[in-house]
């Protein structure tokens, strides 16, 4: 990176060509920097922030200690109640099934998206005809809107749609995809993970380039086999990007809620919804704004706890 | 494909018959709705790259004071789920009279790509070659007149790719549109595709090539700049 010069100031100026009158410099320099030029910058983004994402975040805190149904919202008080959501979301069964669903979604989400991308990741490393293509259209699921991908796996896993169709040819039974919990649940972690491997393929494969080929050359003279030289010196190499993919996609994987949304609508029966889900069918069906204030906080402390976690592991 | 041929007793993997009234069909009723969806994702892009680019420049090389917190909170609300902004934005702006109005819904997409756009493009401000900028401060210019007439010229592809991300993002948004949007007339694409489930039990016919449809923007930036978006993503996620 270059080295930065204070602005207005002209000391670093002795390299320029030609005789420099430093003093006219610093005086012209100087009249276009004031003190609140740098303010005047970042004043518009200041106030967005204020307004639109830090006084939302406090006040939907601020929510979660108080009475806030459709009743109390209309007639514009919503009383103080303490602890009273936090007691009635934590004592509800099906916030710890969402809680927990939540967990498996993310773990077995992040588990295939990182095992397919990096496998996809080292082998577009080889050259071979309509890699840059391929590449392209990889992106094409992960930039898409999740309604179009959510929508096609409906079809999908439709109890006589394409892929019980297809079961059905290799004799086995039709399954019940999404109307049976157990199914319904592997249903959307299969659709989760087609929407996000590729994001993890392209950081995973930028990284893998990063690599200095030399170290390859020489481990390929000292006669390393291909996965040996994956074991020895890919993962190794990789292990500050692999951080960093596994960090970012734990954080997207929690935040999940139009596919979920869509595909089951937390459906059948509760047994699919995810915390955020959870929250929104308590806030915009049941319109308990006050009950899921309080469970929005609570994906708010996890997610925080997730950013210590990573913050100690960088450090290590 | 007609439903019948897709959900029917003999499935085939290929289609026999191609019916495109279908898709004419679709995009007869989506017309309107993806105007909308147009409207709200360019309005949203546009004042997303206003109010950030000068920020991201500001943050990296003027370096007013509380960067690092203005940095990191957007870092923080990016990861924050959307949940989190929507019933306070519904409560606050059911009070303010913004529900059920386009500025409403791009004001609360703005809340998922400010915080995105910063990161990204501090991420790209950091190698701007600053001596251009210090060049034309010893001519004379102010830091507004540089920006605009050497920062950004030199920055244009990275505010692109911000762009483009800040465009398909509210393109793609269910969540707000859902909370914030009941007038039918002012729904966007999504919202329209996701209320014609369940409304008279699933149309497939207009579901699925609807959905593939929506998905056009993001196959067009594909095809456009998709070399552009893997570095430029890279470098921004892997800072």
């Amino acid at each position: 990176m270059q080295t930065v010069t204070p602005i207005g100031d002209a000391k670093d100026r002795s390299g320029l060509a030609g005789p420099v009158n430093f003093r006219a410099l610093k005086k012209r320099a100087g009249r276009s920097q004031r003190w609140f030029t740098p303010y005047s910058f970042v004043l518009p983004i200041v106030l967005f922030t204020l307004l639109f994402l830090a006084y939302p975040v406090i006040y939907s805190v601020a929510l979660s200690f108080r009475d806030a149904t459709i009743d109390t919202f209309v007639g514009g008080d919503m009383p103080f109640n303490g602890l009273a959501n936090y007691q009635q979301s934590l004592s509800n069964p099906s916030f710890w099934r969402a809680l927990l669903n939540t967990v498996l979604f993310t773990f077995f989400s992040i588990l295939f998206q990182f095992t397919i991308g990096f496998l996809l990741a080292l082998f577009f490393q080889n050259e071979f005809p309509l890699k840059n293509a391929l590449i392209a259209l990889l992106l094409v699921p992960w930039l898409a809107p999740i309604l179009t991908a959510a929508n096609t796996f409906k079809g999908l896993f439709n109890e006589i749609g394409p892929f019980n169709q297809i079961g059905h040819l290799f004799g086995l039974p039709n399954l019940p995809w999404l109307a049976d919990p157990r199914l319904a649940f592997i249903a959307i972690i299969i659709a989760n993970i087609w929407i996000g491997f590729p994001f993890n393929f392209i950081l995973l494969y930028a990284g893998m380039r990063a690599v200095p080929l030399e170290i390859y050359e020489a481990a390929k003279l000292d006669g390393a086999a291909y996965w040996k030289q994956v074991s020895h010196i890919t993962i190794p190499m990789l292990k500050p990007v692999t951080v960093s993919v596994l960090m970012l996609g734990t954080i997207y994987t929690v935040k999940v809620f139009d596919l979920v949304w869509i595909m089951t609508g937390g459906g059948p029966a509760n047994s699919t919804h995810l915390l955020s889900t959870y929250a929104y069918q308590t806030g915009f069906s049941v319109f308990n704004f006050g009950q899921a204030a309080a469970i929005a906080t609570v994906m708010v402390l996890l997610i925080v706890l997730l950013n210590l976690l990573q913050l100690a592991l960088q450090r290590k | 494909m007609t439903p019948r041929e897709l959900f029917g007793v003999h499935f085939s993997i290929w289609p026999h018959e191609f019916v495109f009234q279908n898709w004419s069909n679709a995009l007869q009723r989506l017309a309107p709705h993806a105007l909308t969806s147009f409207v709200v994702s360019l309005a949203t892009s546009a004042l997303t790259l206003l109010v950030t680019a000068p920020a991201a420049y500001s943050v990296i090389w003027l370096k007013p004071r509380g960067r690092k917190v203005l940095q990191s909170f957007m870092l923080t609300s990016q990861m924050l789920p959307a949940i989190v902004f929507v019933i306070p934005l519904f409560v606050v702006f059911s009070r303010a009279n913004l529900v059920n109005t386009l500025p409403g819904l791009i004001l609360a997409d703005m809340t998922l790509t400010v915080p995105f756009a910063l990161v990204m493009l501090c991420a790209y401000v950091q190698e701007f070659p600053y001596e251009l900028v210090e060049a034309a401060l010893v001519e004379g210019a102010s830091q507004w007149r540089a920006f605009r007439s050497v920062v950004i010229p030199v920055m244009i592809s990275g505010l692109v790719t911000i762009a483009i991300f800040s465009f398909l993002m509210p393109w793609g948004d269910l969540i707000f549109s859902l909370s914030l949007i009941t007038d039918s007339s002012l729904q966007p694409l999504i919202l329209e595709l996701y209320k014609a489930v369940g409304q008279y039990g699933v149309d497939w016919s207009f579901l699925l090539p609807g959905s593939v449809l929506t998905a056009i923007p993001a196959v067009v930036v594909v095809l456009y700049a998709s070399r552009f978006i893997i570095s430029g993503f890279t470098r921004g996620a892997l800072r």
